[in-house]
């Protein structure tokens, strides 16, 4: 094995040279023309032999035989294949903290606060394809905090992570997760799936009552402040939880929402309904297949675990059809991963859909690139192959639904940050090192090691005492609680 | 005149105690023959500082001897510094207690939040033998903070003065500590805000409410008119000094992402601010500089890697080879923080937030070897940047006439294996050791 | 082909009329011929446009150009591939049913040596994840309880039967041993080295302890029992009597171990006790190590489907992970360390294939290698006349996600290809259908 480091790419050979001080990376965007490919653009046919030109990471012409303007490199790609970037639209790849698990309703705060831009996983995830992520708050709150969508630039600082113009978008969570830990944890509401609903209602209200409040003494204050006279307005402070749940309500920020039983998804559709929230997108969802007639209806999307079951009682009666159950059904699914393991083969998690339910294979693959991109409301800009469309694509040795398959370059913005043939082993970022930390002791990392459904992401910093509970190596005893 | 010696070898007391145990007091002193080290770097052989009444009256190598002054000689072996000064340390405060249960943790109340804007260390005892130990590094003024989780309290700037620290208050309230650090308490008993998301969402809503109640203040105190009496809030109220940027937050952050959110802050509310401990602060060294914030550095520089300082230790191979290029390459990185934001023209001070006494001159030393300072800039700033930063520079950090006689006596140079501070004298007082 | 046809319109007919129709389906039995298709021996290479015969339990007949009398079911494989059933050599199947429910779990007892405690007693036949399983392509699964030193015995079952009995293969197919780590268990465990290997010496000797104890025991018993009448029959003592088969060698040891140093120390023990056939488990670093492995002739249980163990390491590594050993020379069997998700074994054993094992090899990790490990070669992990049938009958490259399994063969059973999950696609495909 050759352990030399061998970078040619931009990016890894700018962070692995990174001097304190002295370098900081504009959002770069590249150029260049790929050649030659089996194009599969998801929203349309796939292409054979054809080329992408990209300028300053934008897709501008696909076709066959185009030039490259000066100036432009170009990147064979004959007998590869060209996939949009992958999307997973339920992911905590990199938090510094996930869950604000102390409060049932927690809108305010916001996991673009909570970016690790330095986490390893990053880079895996890149090796997988995956070009954007929905970095989402915890399932412990009924009412969680606002995610982040972030394009996968690793090297780069948090804000150059950040998808520039994404819209924003909350967690919201559902049984078991939120009824465990403030019910039973803690002894406050809600213990059950009825008080779940009642805690949304009650902030909903307690939220539009405070925006009209708010507004009204704005303008009070105005004219107070312009014109002294008569009484002054008692200061309505501003607040930050009820401004966004406001915001929710009035559409601004799309609703995210960790589900599983039928019963409490069509609980949330009602609720919405009748506060005229739409554009919502159940996480999980492991029976929404269950009410697929009624979601189609109501415009609500499904992100889904491609065949995870039984790790809990709430996602026992669940099947691996259900994302072939939901397609045929006319509801917008996507697959997540929900694990740093199962974001690493995404395009295999889609491939189960065609396995169990036989989907077809462009809407498998939409499940994991146009699919969650329109749940995230980023499907203007990425998500397909189109002219217009970011840069983001992943090159495979082969058709991406096939196991013999590699991802071997990754661009994001027309950059290549992932390339298997400049794959250096350790790709941590200068400033992510502990210079405290040997060798020896490193391999006590080994606990971050994890399996897909065993490591309980969803309610991390939740759970976290359990995970090392135990010093001995056992081959699966973590916890399963998503 | 009396002239007084003493044998400055042999004899160390174990505590500090104020010189002037006589009935009366000399109205001045000096100490003559000493190696004398200023602050921007030159030295003075021989030399002598007078001061009267706690203020400096003259520093050079003949200045002429009042006749007034007791006279100290240093008999040529002596080195004096100008005192240290720690921007932010916890000398003498209290413990953290153990937080307590919370029924409703989303709803823990100020204190139990950690939000504790209204504390004030000049209100509190001092435990003197913390400070004492601080006084033998040479160390004389220090804002001292409290313990806390994210508003702790504000820093007030003491005179060191062992037990006595408490009457020799220079300036109350030079910063406002903020820390992105949630509630106390772990598994079991957390309460919001638990995460550092959450910390700067309530420090958000902590501002909004500080405002709100700021303007009723306002409004209740401009009209006649009917209005409800605002609820006065101390913890609150704490806060309107930050916000009309009477005083600068010292923002407790080390790593570069933790900056950038404290940035992010800061632009909301537009507060003054410092960035304290400040441990990979380089990172973000440009931004610093153009933002123009000084920074109240750490010197807890990180544990140099034993394999660096052991010839004979062999990596197992090329994967730990490698391994141990980049450890090597961090540890640089983390020795030269300091380095690297001088270069950039940042005002760097020092702060010990949380540094151990027994550690300190041991990371002098390194900064030193490891972090590519030359004496003078550490000297500096331990000295007269960081006055500069707690915006006390014309009073304290350099030894000149008009400052306040703040310094220390060593056996040796303070860049020798182990000086021995043989005499602090702190705001006039002497203390002899 | 016709009664085929008939009962397939009779099966999606149930499958929308309830969801309990598994209950009472049925498996055929009786007399198979497969013709027409590619049967993929494992043992004795492809044979195309061949026959497989199927009697009561047995493979009765693999060939070509086969007369095939009429009382055969005739199951027409042209353009299909028939496989041996494929094994997963590490799971919890039918020992846990929902893993947050604490008291669906029966794989972990209390105690840190218990010889005596055998997953085959604890094997819920009817666990609703058994049908998802099997119709998946797998027929045979190890189920191995966990936890403490001495975790218990592990159980190798077909995966059809209304019995624990009826579905062992091997009702005690090994003892597993969750080995010591000699290593710091978390980033957080702030233990120094010294109380680290302290901790690791001790566990370590209690083990050995045990271990020489329950020699001593056996030793003792089979002196006792080779001349009983002279001499005062010892008490019994339920773990000892549970080790005997073990310390003799008869019954493989599984040491679940992962990293580096550790599995270096088993290595050790293992060669200590050579008389005792070890199977390493998981042995996620094995591949810095497999020289060392593979020279102790020990064969190891491997997935792929995890993050690599150190930050610094490459992250096709748990990928290539079988693929290194096997060149090294080590035999590779593949366990997915699942309970509801068995199935993935296959999707493990794939990404083996496409980094570095190779198809064949992945294919013989899933069959003849686990077979010849837990020494029932001479039934499963081939298709060989008389060998037990169970079979799986394919679209295609069964590593392949596309490939769809058309039948399965346990034990000679023909298997109704449904199981929850099918049901209810089967029911909520077009949920309101039956409204219309």
């Amino acid at each position: 094995m050759s352990f030399k480091i061998n970078v040619s790419t931009i990016v890894l050979a700018a962070l692995l040279l990174t001097v304190p001080g002295e370098f900081s990376f504009a959002q770069a965007t590249g150029s260049v023309l790929i050649q030659n490919a089996t194009v599969i653009t998801v929203s349309g046919d796939d292409l054979e032999n054809t080329d992408i030109l990209v300028q300053d990471g934008i897709i501008r012409e696909i076709g066959q035989n185009l030039n490259a303007p000066r100036g432009t490199g170009t990147l064979d790609a004959t007998g590869k294949y060209v996939l949009p970037g992958i999307i997973d639209a339920h992911s905590h790849l990199n938090g510094i903290g996930i869950n604000e698990a102390t409060n049932p309703v927690t809108p305010e705060v916001t996991m673009y606060e909570s970016i690790n831009p330095n986490s390893v996983s990053i880079y895996r995830a890149l090796a997988g394809g995956v070009t954007t992520i929905n970095l989402m708050h915890g399932s412990a709150n009924v009412i969680g905090g606002r995610n982040a969508t972030l394009k996968l630039r690793y090297g780069l600082g948090q804000n150059e992570l950040k998808f520039k113009d994404a819209p924003q978008t909350v967690k919201f969570a559902l049984g078991e997760n939120p009824t465990r830990v403030h019910g039973q944890g803690n002894g406050i509401q809600p213990r059950t799936r009825m008080a779940v609903e009642t805690v949304i209602r009650e902030h909903f209200d307690e939220a539009l009552d405070y925006r009209k409040n708010r507004e009204a003494y704005l303008e009070a204050k105005e004219r107070y402040d312009q014109n002294p006279q008569g009484n002054p307005p008692v200061p309505v402070a501003k607040n930050l939880r009820l401004d966004v749940l406001a915001d929710i309500i009035e559409g601004n920020i799309l609703v995210h929402c960790h589900s599983y039983r039928a019963d409490e998804i069509l609980m949330l559709a009602r609720v919405f309904d009748e506060y005229g929230i739409e554009n919502y997108t159940f996480q999980h969802a492991n029976e929404a297949f269950k009410v697929a007639p009624e979601l189609a209806e109501y415009g609500a999307h499904a992100s889904i675990f491609a065949d995870w079951w039984a790790y809990k009682f709430e996602v026992y009666y669940s099947t691996a059809y259900s994302a072939s159950i939901l397609n045929e059904n006319g509801v917008t699914t996507s697959i997540n991963s929900d694990s740093n393991e199962l974001i690493r083969h995404l395009n295999h998690e889609a491939a189960k859909a065609v396995h169990y339910g036989q989907t077809s294979e462009n809407d498998a693959l939409r499940m994991i690139t146009l699919h969650p991109a329109i749940q995230l409301g980023i499907d203007d800009k990425v998500g397909s192959v189109e002219i217009g469309k970011h840069a983001d694509l992943g090159i495979w040795s082969g058709h991406p639904l096939s196991i013999y398959s590699i991802n071997e370059k990754t661009l994001v913005d027309g950059v290549v940050y992932f390339d298997r043939e400049a794959d250096p082993d350790d790709v941590r970022l200068d400033r992510a090192i502990d210079p405290v930390v040997d060798y020896d002791d490193t391999s006590q990392t080994f606990y971050e090691s994890i399996e897909g459904r065993n490591y309980d992401a969803c309610m991390a910093d939740v759970f976290m005492l359990f995970e090392s509970s135990d010093n001995r190596q056992s081959w699966n005893q973590q916890i399963h609680n998503h | 005149m009396k002239k007084y010696t003493t044998i400055w070898t042999g004899v160390i007391f174990l505590f500090l105690f104020p010189f002037s145990l006589t009935a009366q007091d000399p109205p001045a002193y000096a100490v003559e023959n000493v190696t004398i080290h200023l602050a921007d770097g030159s030295v003075i052989q021989s030399g002598t500082i007078v001061w009267r009444e706690g203020v400096i009256e003259s520093v050079g190598a003949n200045p002429s001897i009042p006749y007034d002054a007791f006279t100290i000689s240093g008999g040529d072996s002596l080195h004096v510094y100008p005192g240290f000064i720690d921007g932010l340390g916890y000398w003498g405060t209290p413990d953290l207690p153990d937080p307590e249960q919370v029924s409703d943790p989303g709803n823990p109340g100020y204190e139990r939040a950690g939000i504790e804007a209204q504390r004030s260390p000049e209100d509190l005892e001092l435990d003197g033998d913390e400070i004492t130990e601080i006084m033998k590094l040479g160390v004389t003024t220090a804002a001292i903070g409290l313990k806390g989780y994210m508003l702790p309290g504000s820093a007030d700037l003491f005179f060191l003065n062992g037990d006595h620290t408490a009457d020799h208050l220079f300036r109350s309230s030079v910063g406002m500590e903020f820390a992105l650090e949630g509630a106390a308490g772990g598994w079991g008993n957390r309460a919001y805000p638990s995460t550092t998301m959450g910390v700067m969402a309530r420090f958000r809503q902590l501002m909004y409410d500080a405002e709100a109640l700021k303007d009723h203040i306002e409004y209740f105190a401009s009209s006649e008119g009917s209005m409800t009496a605002p609820k006065r809030n101390r913890i609150l109220e704490a806060m309107f000094p930050v916000m009309e940027n009477e005083i600068p937050l010292f923002l407790k952050v080390d790593s570069p992402e933790d900056i950038d959110r404290m940035l992010v802050l800061k632009d909301e509310f537009d507060y003054d601010v410092v960035i304290v401990s400040a441990k990979n602060a380089a990172y973000k060294a440009e931004e610093l500089k153009e933002r123009g914030i000084p920074v109240l550095v750490s010197i807890d520089l990180p544990e140099k890697p034993g394999w660096m300082e052991d010839e004979d230790s062999d990596p197992s191979g090329e994967e730990e080879e490698l391994y141990r290029q980049r450890q090597a390459e961090a540890y640089r990185n983390a020795a030269h923080n300091i380095r690297n934001l001088l270069d950039h023209d940042i005002l760097v001070g020092f702060a010990s937030t949380g540094l151990s006494a027994k550690d300190f001159h041991e990371k002098i030393l390194a900064l030193k070897e490891d972090g590519d300072l030359s004496e003078e800039e550490i000297i500096q700033i331990l000295t007269v940047n960081t006055a500069s930063v707690l915006g006390a520079g014309s009073r304290i950090g350099e030894l000149r006439s008009g400052n306040i006689a703040n310094f220390t006596l060593f056996n040796s140079s303070y860049f020798g294996e182990e000086p021995e501070a043989k005499m602090v004298i702190s705001n006039g007082v002497i203390h002899e050791l | 082909m016709k009664k085929l046809t008939t009962l397939i319109v009779l099966l999606a007919w149930t499958g929308i009329l309830t969801v309990d129709a598994q209950i009472t389906e049925k498996p055929e039995f009786g007399r198979f011929a497969i013709t027409n298709i590619t049967i993929h021996t494992v043992t004795n290479g492809v044979i195309e446009d061949g026959v497989v015969l199927v009697e009561d339990h047995e493979i009765t007949l693999v060939g070509k150009n086969v007369r095939i009398s009429n009382d055969y079911q005739i199951i027409d494989g042209t353009g299909k591939h028939i496989y041996p059933g494929f094994i997963d050599s590490m799971t919890r199947l039918g020992l846990v049913e929902i893993n947050a429910v604490a008291v669906t779990l029966d794989h972990a007892e209390v105690g840190d040596f218990n010889p005596h405690v055998n997953a085959f007693t604890a094997i819920n036949p009817h666990s609703a994840a058994i049908p998802v399983t099997r119709v998946s392509g797998v027929t045979n699964v190890v189920s191995v309880p966990a936890t403490g030193i001495i975790a218990g015995k592990a159980t190798l079952i077909d995966l059809w039967g209304y019995s624990p009995d009826a579905m062992a293969v091997k009702g005690a197919a090994a003892l597993h041993i969750e080995w010591p780590t000699a290593m710091k268990n978390s980033p957080n465990d702030s233990r120094s080295d010294e109380e680290v290997e302290e901790k690791f010496q001790g566990e370590l000797k209690e083990l050995n302890d045990f271990w020489a104890k329950a020699e001593f025991y056996n030793r003792m018993m089979n002196a006792f029992e080779e001349n009983p009448q002279d001499r005062i029959r010892p008490d019994k003592d339920l773990k000892m009597e549970a080790m005997r088969e073990v310390v003799t060698g008869e019954l493989p040891v599984i040491i679940s171990v992962n990293r580096e140093k550790d599995i270096l120390n088993a290595i050790e023990w293992a060669e200590e006790h050579s008389d005792i056939p070890v199977v390493l488990n998981e042995v996620r670093e094995g591949w810095r190590v497999a020289d060392e492995i593979a020279a102790a002739g020990i064969p190891v249980i491997v997935n792929t489907l995890y993050t690599p163990s150190r930050p610094y390491e490459n992250y096709q590594r748990p990928y290539q992970n079988p693929g290194l050993l096997a060149g090294a020379g080590v035999k590779v069997v593949m366990g997915s360390g699942d309970t509801e998700n068995v199935r993935n074994v296959i999707y493990n054993a794939g990404y083996a294939a496409t980094y570095g094992l190779g198809r064949e090899e992945a294919i013989n990790a899933l069959t003849i290698n686990p077979a010849e490990v837990w020494g029932v070669e001479n039934r499963l992990g081939s298709i060989e006349q008389g060998k037990q049938a169970n079979l799986i009958i394919t679209d295609g490259d069964p590593l392949e996600p596309a490939t769809q399994i058309e039948h399965v063969f346990i034990n000679g059973f023909k298997i109704p290809m449904t199981s929850r999950q099918i049901q209810l696609y089967d029911e909520f495909l077009d949920r309101d259908a039956v409204n219309r």
